[in-house]
């Protein structure tokens, strides 16, 4: 709706990115009606997030394999202004590359005590926090030698539902982002910088887990509150 | 320009991460008449979107915002839920209040950078045609593709075309 903010995202149609061939719109966007449902929400009760659902290391028998880490960061809008008590929920590899996923054929190991699902609720600041292990690239038949680079998949509800977004989190100095088409398909620089996470040790645990920053920011959402 | 993170697509292997219990099945404070939705969701080549994740948004029976629930653990006015493999789906939900009554829909997929959103009404086209829609929607020949078809007195039928022939109108945000 707001015009500044289309050229963040991608193009549908991505030719590099061969998925989208068939799936991208022909037609133009259309500008939506006045009623769209711009109103907070939708709005998901605590209990929907249980205790330890934010440490991914911890859902197993025994710790899982792979770089123990920390990712936490602050939900934002536009404005610079916390998103709080807002769902966050990730997806990951294991540190062998593979997802607990039926649909995943890569032939690397499933780690019996890595299901690589989490969630949380940001707190008053918008901060949010995850413990977990660093995911593996993994080949993905974009074309025969093509491997993603390191990412972490974040959904995030924010507080109303222009805000809506999900979005992937790379790791800074990872050779496969150059040439990463879904990661390139963000058509400005700047732009996909912010899917980078910033290493930041004393967000890591001392002697035990390296810490990364990961900051999101939402669209603004003209009638919603700060925070809900 | 804002400093608002970029959308990457959900891939294919969001299944059990984004999956909540009774995801398609919309709960809301306040009674009202109960309808399903079903259709599928197809490419530019007809084949089924099999791998898509649909949420929809929507008002109360009375045309209020959903609440906040104030027990347990559901989302009042909110469906989320995957696609078959053959690219159906069924959403079961309230009858949206209001003189046009509509559910607000986001699509998510492998090869869609970016959610797809649009929305589908529960009333015929002349009535959407009447409703406060922007010109260039309102004069769409395509308009169609956002009206539901009823199949039955509490049954809606609205089939999903990504590309091409027959394709969905989708809005810009």
């Amino acid at each position: 709706m707001n015009d500044m903010t289309r050229p963040l995202d991608p193009p549908y149609d991505a030719p590099d990115y061969g998925s989208t061939r068939l799936r991208a719109p022909h037609e133009p966007p259309m500008d939506p009606p006045a009623d769209l449902l711009d109103v907070p929400g939708p709005l998901v009760p605590r209990a929907f997030v249980h205790d330890g659902d934010n440490d991914l290391t911890t859902h197993g028998r025994s710790a899982p394999l792979g770089e123990k880490m920390i990712v936490a960061g602050r939900l934002l809008d536009a404005d610079g202004r916390p998103i709080r008590d807002s769902l966050v929920e990730i997806w990951q590899a294991n540190a062998s590359g593979r997802y607990h996923h039926p649909g995943d054929n890569h032939d690397a190991p499933l780690d019996p005590n890595f299901k690589g699902i989490g969630r949380t609720f940001t707190d008053a600041e918008g901060w949010y926090r995850f413990v977990t292990i660093k995911a593996g690239s993994y080949p993905w038949q974009n074309h025969p030698f093509a491997w993603r680079p390191q990412h972490i998949h974040f959904s995030l509800l924010g507080n109303a539902p222009v805000q809506r977004l999900i979005t992937q989190m790379y790791f800074p100095g990872d050779p496969l982002l150059a040439i990463d088409p879904i990661f390139q398909s963000v058509p400005d620089p700047q732009a996909r910088s912010r899917l980078v996470a910033t290493l930041h040790l004393q967000t890591g645990i001392e002697a035990i887990a390296l810490g990364y920053r990961f900051d999101i920011v939402l669209a603004g959402a003209k009638s919603t509150p700060v925070g809900i | 320009m804002s400093d608002r993170t970029p959308s990457q697509t959900i891939g294919p292997f969001f299944h059990e991460a984004l999956r909540w219990p009774e995801g398609s099945h919309v709960q809301l404070a306040e009674a009202g008449k109960r309808i399903a939705i079903s259709g599928r969701i197809v490419d530019g080549a007809g084949a089924p979107v099999g791998d898509a994740l649909v949420e929809t948004w929507q008002l109360s029976p009375l045309g209020r915002t959903p609440k906040a629930a104030r027990e347990g653990s559901r989302t009042y006015g909110f469906a989320r839920l995957e696609t078959g493999k053959d690219g159906s789906f069924r959403i079961e939900t309230t009858l949206p209040g209001g003189d046009v009554p509509f559910l607000d829909v986001s699509i998510f997929a492998r090869g869609l950078l970016k959610a797809l959103r649009t929305r589908v009404y529960l009333v015929d086209e002349a009535r959407v045609r009447g409703a406060k829609l922007p010109a260039a929607l309102a004069a769409s020949t395509r308009l169609k593709t956002l009206v539901a078809v009823p199949a039955g007195d509490a049954e809606y039928r609205w089939d999903v075309r990504l590309q091409g022939d027959g394709e969905t109108i989708f809005f810009a945000f």
